[in-house]
């Protein structure tokens, strides 16, 4: 503790900053003894303290001795020689794909590499950095390097300079820089699809288009072939030609992606189509379930979405776009239970509307007249728990997202039968 | 939520039910799923029933506290809702008898000063359905019984536990399936 303290006194020191060394002892005690803060918090946090009481910038602490970047501090490395985060570096490596960036504040996204590694970096919005352009080598100065989800990434900052290079910088030559290179990436099934970040090829046919209304992405929906179906997205920038629901393709250099451990494909500006004249057969993921409506959970009812992304509000805001003015919509989580098995199950508002009665229209009178929309979820309670119904769709983790749901109404007298006939056996 | 699995409703005939009457908990913290084993090794956590409610009363001195009595094909279930069941005891006290009601509850247990265990519902929903329901409710616990029943034979740590306990007669369970088939099939 005391080597920090120390580190952190000289470091202010260099700022022309003298703090009394206890004075820091005693803030990182406090911390790290009293209210078991790791060290490394502890550090960070004393050093904000010592900044703002000093009316210090941040980054004249963390990006160097001044404001203007002093790259001679940083070490220029090797890109396999990143192997911790919060680093700062220099390097030299040529870009090898610029990625489509969906979000604003991020003005660049890619794969760089150098002889040793390739990385992915980022470079921000708020940074005014000039673009770097794919296939051209730079040298990259004041990057700071971080883990994400155990792999390694590169920021660009504002401390950043990038100098264009003459040389081509040789690239070692790893799945993620295949596409680059002009080689298709490899014919994969869909099911054998698991690693995040790699680049294949798939022939599928496409199950479903979905609506989508982020004005970057031009289509999304699933793709399916024998051994599976995938979630895909093309963006608007891979100015790929358009899909259409029903027919098969090839699809040359998609990349995997991994998102709450499901993957998904996506098509960017390197990815190729073509339209094959075979009928692909999608493995069917559709299943039935039967049994009795147990529960009809909170979320069910009449619900508000996000008219960006259409997730579901929670008390008017969107996890991802926050308070926001929703849609109404009607859609049942249910629990079937069939005495072995607790299955949920979800229903979209048309099915939603078939077995309850209730059309969105009338739910959103209800809610009104009850100023109340928790009138419609006991309604719909009422009219559905205790029945039994039979639900055929597909399984997306512990849901079964039901394509169609019908009433199991009367005696099957065959199968009672066989039961009477069964009981007697024993 | 992450490894939450929401406890199966187990289908068991009144008759089962009241028969029973080992409770133990899966684990040693309070909060530990509490189960009742039945004579046939159903691990009951939750139960799901539809029968007809015959009888209802206010039971409660301060607050309503509803006691409902509902009938299978083998025998009647005893259904206690108060302050802590709102749903379930306003729907009691709002239900007309008789009225075929499906419930959804957990089993509970009571011993008097004799040492003899009864066997009642705690619902957490009652709603009213049709015949058509319970009919199919019947055929439904018929088949989940028998199941049972032929896994009496079984090493499973659970039917091995309930033979134990209650010295389990398959023939009372398997005749008892076979009435309430037989009276379903009568009735239709």
């Amino acid at each position: 503790m005391d080597k920090t303290a120390e580190s952190i006194k000289s470091k202010f020191l260099e700022l022309g900053v003298d703090i009394p060394l206890e004075d820091i002892v005693e803030r990182l005690d406090k911390l790290v003894t009293k209210f078991k803060v790791p060290l490394d918090e502890a550090r960070r946090s004393v050093i904000t303290y010592f900044l703002k009481e000093n009316d210090l910038d941040r980054n004249a602490f963390f990006g160097g001795q001044s404001t203007t970047p002093d790259s001679r501090s940083t070490p220029d490395v090797k890109l396999n020689g990143i192997d911790e985060g919060g680093k700062w570096v220099n390097i030299k490596a040529k870009v090898l794909q610029l990625w489509d960036s969906s979000h604003e504040s991020v003005s660049q996204v890619g794969i760089i590499g150098d002889e040793t590694a390739t990385i992915k970096f980022i470079k921000w919005s708020r940074d005014t950095i000039p673009d770097v352009e794919e296939g051209k080598s730079y040298y990259f100065k004041n990057v700071v390097s971080n883990e994400w989800n155990g792999r390694f990434e590169l920021t660009l900052n504002k401390n950043t300079v990038v100098e264009e290079l003459d040389e081509d910088i040789e690239v070692i030559s790893s799945p993620m820089a295949g596409a680059g290179d002009g080689q298709p990436a490899p014919m994969v099934n869909i099911a054998d699809i698991a690693e995040d970040g790699k680049w294949v090829s798939i022939r599928a046919k496409v199950s479903q288009l979905w609506d989508n209304s982020h004005e970057s992405i031009s289509q999304v929906g699933l793709v399916g072939d024998s051994t599976g179906t995938i979630k895909f997205i093309k963006w608007t920038s891979a100015d790929l030609p358009d899909l259409t629901e029903g027919n098969s393709y090839l699809f040359n250099n998609v990349v995997a992606q991994e998102w709450n451990e499901k993957f998904s494909v996506t098509l960017n500006k390197n990815s190729s189509i073509e339209e094959l004249d075979e009928d692909i057969e999608v493995a069917s993921s559709s299943i039935t379930f039967a049994g009795a409506m147990v529960d009809v959970q909170s979320g069910s009812g009449l619900i508000k979405r996000c008219p960006e992304c259409k997730r579901a509000l929670t008390k008017g805001a969107c996890m991802e776009h926050g308070k926001v003015d929703g849609t109404y919509d009607l859609r049942i989580k249910a629990v079937l239970d069939d005495g072995n098995t607790a299955q949920e199950s979800i229903l979209k508002r048309e099915l939603a509307e078939q077995i309850s009665g209730i059309t969105l229209d009338d739910a959103i009178s209800m809610a009104a007249d009850a100023l109340d929309q928790g009138v419609v979820l006991d309604q719909m309670r009422l009219k559905l728990l205790g029945k039994y119904f039979t639900v055929t769709g597909s399984k997306v983790d512990r849901y079964i997202l039901v394509d169609s749901i019908e009433p199991q109404d009367g005696m099957d007298m065959e199968m009672l039968d066989e039961l009477i006939a069964d009981a007697e056996m024993i | 939520m992450a490894g939450y699995v929401r406890e199966v409703s187990r289908r068991v005939f009144a008759q089962e039910f009241r028969e029973s009457n080992l409770t133990f908990k899966d684990g040693d913290d309070q909060y530990s799923p509490q189960y009742l084993l039945t004579p046939t090794g159903a691990k009951v956590n939750r139960l799901f029933i539809v029968g007809t409610l015959i009888e209802k009363e206010d039971i409660g001195t301060d607050s309503e506290y509803w006691r409902g009595r509902v009938s299978d094909p083998t025998g009647s279930f005893m259904i206690y809702a108060g302050q802590y069941q709102p749903e379930a005891a306003q729907a009691l006290a709002e239900c007309e008898t008789p009225a075929f009601v499906a419930i959804v509850g957990k089993p509970s247990t009571y011993t008097n000063a004799e040492g003899t265990v009864f066997t009642s519902v705690r619902p957490e929903s009652i709603s009213i359905v049709d015949v058509d329901t319970r009919d199919l409710w019947v055929a439904d616990t018929a088949r989940r019984t028998l199941e049972r029943v032929k896994d009496l034979d079984n090493m499973d740590s659970n039917v091995v536990k309930a033979k134990e306990h209650y010295n389990t007669d398959k023939d009372h369970y398997s005749s008892m399936v076979r009435e309430a088939l037989r009276s379903l099939k009568e009735d239709l």
